[in-house]
């Protein structure tokens, strides 16, 4: 019996059979159906880890990672193939090191952000963080999911805030990535000074890159290494109306041209409604006053002269606002800064916000390059009108990220779940949207299931290369297989 | 030094391939970036300094041979000293010495070029390497009623050089270079048919021996001259009388002065007034004989030593040639002391100017390949925005008309001596 | 050894007759490099059978593919100023020189990146980018080196990096001809996009491009790249000047130029210096950082000039920057660079620095915060100047310094301080004396991901004790045995671990996770036919068994045939 073999590496308890679970994990909030899997394993560390790959090798049993708590949203989780084993990290809870001279935090997959950020505070630092992840989000999964982070003049490389991991190939070799790596245990090292602080691979490979969008098919990290910033000891936060897209989208280009500011973002009051409010009732009523479009930037004081650094930022981004004929506001017409900037420093309150409007959300994400945005929300709104859904009905985020080199867009259409006319006209929607953005330059850098396939469309030969290294890494295929284009 | 004594050099060519490029401090333009003409044509890094090092150290090693590959490379060169000014602002090695010793080594072997052949043979007859007449040498002045030192005396010798002698193109300039002379009152005689070459052609090429002879040759003939100046609108002559006499222990007794220097001279003294307006935008392009290459030359004898552990010094320190020594200024000052002339200079300019193309044997053997690099000059000059290019030498005027009937470039080429005429 | 007339003339089918080469003469200038007296105990490294210069991908493509059929070994470089770059595995080999593919394709100012080609050099596209405003980091190996060589194919580091990062992380796209012949474009390119993002779909195939060091041409040939830009606050064009009469070499800037402030503070002592260092650094102020003194005395013709300048300040320049002649140490000033977009910016950024100075003890003494002073300091610390060959004929660009922690990094350097000292009193390294700087990094995204290790060893290759030492000091850090077996792989440069010269990958991937495993199968994978140039990136299989550090000298080429 496989569960036998399992229950001896990590305890009976650790091995869940009930259905009811089992059913939890073979379907999510996505369109897409999946596989049951055939149980649910609850490593408790690395050790354990490692020795249900090395099972799952000699079992040819795939073997499918779950970091984050459910509602899982992008069919990442979900098995692709029958007989899936769940690897479920959620009991890896540790906060391992912090070091707040280095501003660096090591944290086991199963810490969340809610779990994460107080501790930081206490060290004088914050995470990076992505906007209001589900509460149930994992930090790490967040990460090597390359989600976009709220602070693009921070984020340098699309891995940020990744620096180091440790991880168990499909081989069941556990291998450290970066400066982790070496004879050392991490112990030893922090007694060297060495604090798992760069993430250059060894010599001529970055091997924390073949984890990054991965989707838990290269190898499952039991920890990694992240890059923290500075908790500010004062934050000037603004919003910046606007009826079009274009002026905001010219702010944000000036704000990043030189690295200023702290979490600069773009929504359109429809996400903004949802942000702000639990209750759909409300967000309706919000939505009626809000602005189209909205530009959020905050100005972080922090380290030997916080007032001074706060204050400058802000003065120069008043002044390129008015270059760009834009007039930002501490308060708007439905909104403030001050209601909206706690909610920017943790996981969404429940419920999820993308869940208050309608109880059901899908999203599109993809990135394009912030002058080409409105390109890519006119053709959205065109095909909602033709797909029968309410273009002013969908949510829009703009995330610049790579210090302004790339945005990642995101748009959330809003359905009710129940309703099967909006589910089909959904579902239909973004069928459509997919095919469009594709065809349009938009790229999918993070092919989860509902849009894999377009992806690779035109990935032919990254597609050839990565199942060449698939193999390497995980030689039995048993690592989420389905997922990506393996 | 013969060729095998840069052996330290050429071990410590690093491949930096700061030799293809002017010095990055210098760039101005990223289309004008290069300073090889050799390299920029033909590509292989053979061609350019870097590679002659490394050419120099496999036949060294005799791991190649001269061959027609090795004279093709060594000889697509200009031998412009481009490579040199860029080399030694970061190393203390002398790639153009080199470069000039490996000719020499090709010609004391008997691996010629048939063309530059065609010419020595030409210059051992006629005392030219313009393969023309010694007997018509002096026709370019005729008519001038200048003094000829074959029968009389003067202060000034006005050399003219082979090219002036007998490019008749270009007679009008060396005759006007002469006219202003006159003009000012200077008391100034030509050598008419005795004139001979100043041999540097030659010793570019690598036939040494027709230096010393020439030198010699000269040295007497300004000795029973009892001139006190001798003075070339042609800057290779210059080059030639100024460094490189001086290089093989023949500096002769006279003072040497590029036409330039004289202009200039005469117009601080007030005997030239250049009151005409010319109303054109003109930029200027070094000589490199005039310019880098006029640098005078430098005699070292010592010894390398090594201090604080391994830094290589010299015992006397050491003063290499990096091209500040050259004449730049005083071309540019008389340009800009043209009334209504509007100046402006090239992106490559002065010790880090580009070839017009016609140096070291490259207009005798590789015409096409002269003409591409006096092409690229011109479209530097346009670039700038200039109506007119002045140089300071027939070899480069020649090479720059001959590049314009080629392209059908329209800029007009001038000789800083067509230009101070027009001013008067 | 020579192509057979088949093999040449299908490598010939693939460029054309002018842009293809096996004569002796021109080939013997693709294989001398500096370093290889150190690796190979001569001046020529193995000469390839040919070298060719082609113009598109396509015809890489098309004459790796005939590589493959033939078995002929290849590798491709830029500029060629990198020691190894032309090193070969034999002779049936060929060299793809990349001079004719130098167009810059692309500067998109609104999303900072520039699509370049591999020709283009840094300094080139440095030129080009100011115009925009923009700006692309400076890396240490000389204003000829390409763009893509420094961020794509080698390691490309230096001062800048604290704000313009490096190691691949600049990279947006790449296009890739693969050992197979194959043309990858990673990311939007394979997309059909601009190239703005070289991850994905899935992760990123930038992992296997590059990690500290590039594949030093053991993975194929890079075409083309996207690369990330970073704001210039400086003017479109800059001047330097000289004094008629002057030697180029004097040139400098008159002045700092506008939208730049440099400073030069000197600390007490080197743990004061290292604490403001990472102060400094974190505070997210700097463009640019130097730990110890960068150059701001004038710049010297050559090495006779630096001497008469040497034995002039000894004596006198503690006292210089020192009045009261406490016996500060130069080696504890650093150069920060700051840069500003309104006075505003300028206002804090100055005050905050001064402030995190003052904290630490930090003096500005006048003679190294003088105009022209700072003004050299600011060119050698922006731009990819000059190289560190002149003064003794070579230098050990690395010892073991890894990239990591900056307190890890600090012991390392002190430990190994030690050694080369051992050298240095021997006469065998350049020696700078006791003021000479201890410890020094590179900080990388204002010290967020740590910072460069950086020590050098300045030697003469042509002088056999020299060299001697040379390998005697690098046995010594490269032994896995040996006491800096914790700090990190030994591998800046790309170069030292080299198979068989150190036996680096053999020897320390056991130590480090068995990462060399996954890199040979890395490169198997790529390189089915091995027919990428290994000898600067790994073997399939290693030819022999590890020699526990001992420098050996590489076996390949030695008995073939010109």
């Amino acid at each position: 019996m496989a569960e036998k073999g399992l229950a001896g590496i990590v305890g009976g308890g650790n091995v869940l059979l009930e259905t009811g679970v089992l059913d939890g994990y073979s379907r999510d909030a996505s369109f897409l159906s999946g596989a049951r899997p055939r149980c649910v394993v609850r490593p408790g560390n690395a050790t354990e880890v490692q020795a249900i790959v090395k099972w799952a090798g000699e079992a040819q049993t795939p073997l499918v990672p779950v970091s984050s708590g459910p509602p899982h949203a992008r069919g990442d989780t979900v098995p692709g193939v029958d007989g899936a084993v769940i690897i479920d990290l959620s009991r890896m809870k540790k906060i391992i090191r912090i070091d707040p001279c280095n501003k660096v935090a090591m944290v086991e997959p199963g810490v969340t952000f809610a779990e994460l950020q107080p501790a930081l505070a206490k060290e004088g630092l914050c995470a990076y963080m992505p906007l209001a992840p589900r509460a149930g989000k994992s930090v790490i999964g967040s990460v090597l999911e390359r989600e976009p982070v709220t602070m693009p003049s921070h984020h340098w490389d699309s891995t940020d805030p990744l620096l180091c991991a440790e991880v168990v190939y499909g081989t069941g070799d556990r291998f450290r990535t970066g400066e982790a790596s070496g004879p050392d245990t991490v112990e030893e090292q922090w007694e060297m000074g060495r604090v798992q602080l760069n993430p250059f691979g060894h010599s001529h490979i970055d091997f924390q890159r073949f984890l990054s969008g991965a989707q838990g098919t290269m190898g499952i990290v039991t920890w990694a290494t992240l890059k923290c910033c500075y908790l500010s000891r004062l934050t000037r936060a603004w919003l910046v109306p606007s009826e079009g897209l274009g002026s905001l989208i010219d702010l944000a280009y000036r704000l990043l041209r030189f690295r200023l500011g702290g979490k600069l973002f773009i929504l359109n009051a429809t996400n903004l409604a949802c942000l702000l409010d639990i209750d759909a009732a409300d967000i309706k009523r919000r939505l009626a006053v809000l602005p189209p479009w909205v530009l959020f930037a905050s100005f972080e004081g922090y380290g030997t002269l916080p007032v001074e650094k706060a204050a400058y930022e802000e003065a120069d981004f008043l002044r390129m606002a008015n270059e760009v004929g834009l007039s930002p506001q501490i308060a708007i017409p439905g909104a403030s800064a001050e209601e909206l900037l706690p909610l920017l420093s943790g996981p969404s309150p429940e419920p999820y916000w993308k869940s208050r409007a309608r109880g059901g959300f899908q999203d599109i994400f993809f990135l394009s390059t912030s002058d080409r945005v409105p390109e890519f929300c006119t053709i959205i709104s065109n095909l909602a009108e033709r797909n029968r859904y309410a273009p002013e009905d969908i949510g829009v985020y703009l995330q610049p990220i790579v210090q302004g080199t790339a945005c990642h867009c995101e748009f959330t259409l809003y359905y009710h779940p129940d309703k099967a006319l909006e589910s089909d006209a959904t579902r239909l929607l973004m069928d459509a949207a997919c095919e469009q953005i594709l065809a349009s330059g938009g790229f999918f850098s993070r092919p989860y299931p509902a849009w894999k396939k377009i992806a690779y469309r035109r990935a032919a030969s990254t597609a050839a290369i990565q199942k060449k290294l698939k193999q390497i890494f995980d030689p039995e295929g048993i690592l989420n297989p389905g997922k990506l284009c393996f | 030094m013969a060729w095998q004594d840069y052996t330290h050099d050429m071990q410590r060519c690093t491949r930096c391939s700061y030799c293809k490029w002017i010095p990055y401090r210098y760039m101005r333009d990223t289309g004008f970036m290069e300073g090889c003409p050799s390299v920029s044509r033909y590509l292989w890094h053979a061609y350019s300094a870097s590679g002659k090092f490394n050419m120099a150290y496999s036949l060294l090693q005799k791991r190649i041979e001269i061959d027609d590959i090795f004279l093709d490379v060594l000889y697509k060169c200009q031998m412009d000293g481009s490579c040199d000014i860029s080399c030694k602002v970061q190393q203390d090695i002398e790639p153009l010495q080199l470069m000039q010793e490996l000719r020499i080594k090709c010609v004391e072997d008997g691996q010629l070029v048939p063309a530059h052949m065609i010419v020595i043979d030409g210059l051992r007859k006629e005392d030219n390497m313009m393969q023309s007449k010694k007997q018509d040498r002096g026709r370019w002045v005729e008519g001038l009623g200048v003094k000829d030192f074959t029968s009389t005396t003067a202060e000034v010798i006005y050399h003219a050089g082979c090219r002036y002698s007998f490019d008749r193109d270009l007679w009008p300039v060396a005759r006007g270079g002469l006219q202003l002379l006159l003009d000012a009152g200077v008391d100034v005689g030509v050598m008419g048919v005795e004139e001979t070459c100043c041999g540097g052609r030659a010793y570019e090429l690598g036939y040494a021996g027709e230096l010393t002879k020439y030198a010699e040759h000269q040295i007497e003939t300004f000795r029973t001259t009892s001139a006190r100046t001798l003075v070339t609108p042609c800057s290779d002559c210059y080059a030639c009388f100024k460094v490189l006499y001086d290089k093989i222990g023949k500096k002769p007794d006279i003072e040497v002065l590029h036409i330039t220097h004289y202009l200039e001279r005469l117009i601080k003294e007030g005997k030239l007034r250049l009151k005409k307006k010319v109303p054109i935008k003109v930029t200027y392009h070094d000589p490199c004989h005039l310019g880098r290459l006029g640098e005078p030359w430098v005699h070292w004898q010592g010894k390398e030593y090594k201090v604080m552990g391994q830094m290589i010094v010299h015992d006397p320190p050491k003063k290499f040639r990096r091209g500040a020594g050259g004449v730049y200024e005083t071309p540019r000052n008389i340009i800009k002391s043209i009334p209504g002339l509007d100046f402006v200079e090239m992106y490559r300019s002065k010790e880090y100017a580009w070839c017009c193309g016609a140096g070291g044997g490259v207009i005798d053997a590789y015409p096409d390949y002269a003409a591409w690099t006096g092409a690229g000059r011109l479209k530097e000059a346009e670039a700038v925005g200039a109506e007119a290019i002045v140089s300071a030498c027939p070899w480069c005027k020649r090479n720059f008309l001959d590049a314009a009937g080629e392209t059908g470039n329209k800029i007009e080429v001038l000789d800083i001596i067509e230009l101070v005429q027009r001013a008067i | 050894m020579k192509l057979s007339n088949e093999e040449y003339k299908a490598l010939e089918a693939t460029v054309g007759p002018e842009y293809i080469s096996q004569e002796p003469v021109i080939m013997d200038t693709y294989n001398q490099v500096w370093g290889n007296k150190f690796f190979f105990d001569e001046k020529h490294s193995v000469r390839p059978a040919a070298v060719l210069l082609p113009a598109r991908p396509k015809e890489i493509s098309e004459a790796v593919r005939v590589c493959n059929r033939y078995r002929i070994l290849f590798k491709a470089f830029s500029s060629g100023f990198e020691y190894l770059s032309l090193s070969l595995m034999n002779s049936k080999s060929i060299l793809f020189d990349l001079r004719r593919m130098n167009r810059i394709v692309e500067i998109d100012e609104k999303n900072m990146r520039a699509v370049v080609e591999p020709y283009v050099s840094v300094y080139r596209l440095q030129m080009e980018a100011a115009k925009k405003g923009l700006f692309t980091g400076r890396i240490g190996v000389g204003y000829s080196a390409g763009v893509i060589a420094a961020e794509c194919c080698h390691h490309g580091c230096q001062h800048t990096m604290v704000f313009t990062s490096g190691y691949g992380r600049n990279v947006l796209g790449v296009e890739w001809v693969l050992p197979t012949g194959e043309i990858l474009n990673v990311g939007t390119g394979e997309a059909g996009s601009d190239l703005f993002s070289a991850d994905g779909p899935g992760f990123s195939l930038r992992g296997v491009l590059r990690g500290r060091t590039g594949a030093n041409g053991g993975h194929g040939v890079i075409t083309k790249a996207s690369v990330k830009l970073y704001p210039w606050y400086g003017p479109k064009q800059w001047d330097h000047k000289k004094q008629p009469g002057e030697a180029l070499s004097k040139g400098q800037l008159e002045s700092v130029p506008d939208g730049y402030k440099v400073f030069v503070p000197t600390f007490q002592n080197l743990d004061d210096t290292l604490s403001a260092s990472e102060d400094l650094c974190r505070a997210e102020i700097l463009c640019a950082f130097g730990i110890a003194i960068v150059g701001t005395n004038p710049y010297s013709e050559g090495n006779d000039e630096d001497w008469a300048m040497m034995q002039k300040t000894a004596e006198t320049r503690a006292r210089d920057i020192d009045p009261a002649g406490g016996g500060v140490s130069i080696a504890n000033s650093v150069v920060c660079v700051i840069g500003y977009q309104s006075p505003g910016e300028m206002e804090y950024k100055e005050k905050c620095l001064r402030k995190i100075a003052e904290q630490w003890g930090g003096t500005f003494y006048d003679n190294l915060n003088e105009p022209r002073a700072l003004a050299r300091a600011f060119a050698d610390i922006m731009w990819s100047s000059g190289v560190n060959l002149r003064a003794t004929g070579d230098f050990l660009p690395s010892s073991s310094s890894p990239d990591g922690s900056p307190e890890m990094l600090k012991r390392l350097a002190l430990q190994e301080a030690e050694i080369k000292r051992r050298y240095e009193q021997a006469g065998a390294f350049l020696t700078l004396g006791s003021g000479a700087r201890m410890v020094s990094w590179r900080p990388e995204e204002h010290l967020s991901i740590g910072a460069q290790g950086i020590s050098t060893a300045q030697y003469d290759p042509y002088d056999p004790a020299s060299l001697q030492a040379a390998r005697k000091f690098i046995n010594e850090i490269f032994d896995p045995r040996g006491q800096f077996n914790r700090y990190g792989v030994p591998s800046r440069g790309g170069c030292l671990q080299i198979e068989p010269v150190t036996h680096v990958h053999q020897n320390w991937g056991p130590r480090y996770d068995n990462y060399d495993m996954w890199l040979r199968k890395i490169k198997k994978m790529l390189d089915p036919n091995t027919v990428a140039d290994w000898t600067a990136y790994i073997p399939p299989e290693y030819p022999d068994s590890p020699k526990d550090g001992d420098y050996v000298l590489p076996s390949y080429g030695k008995a073939e045939q010109l």
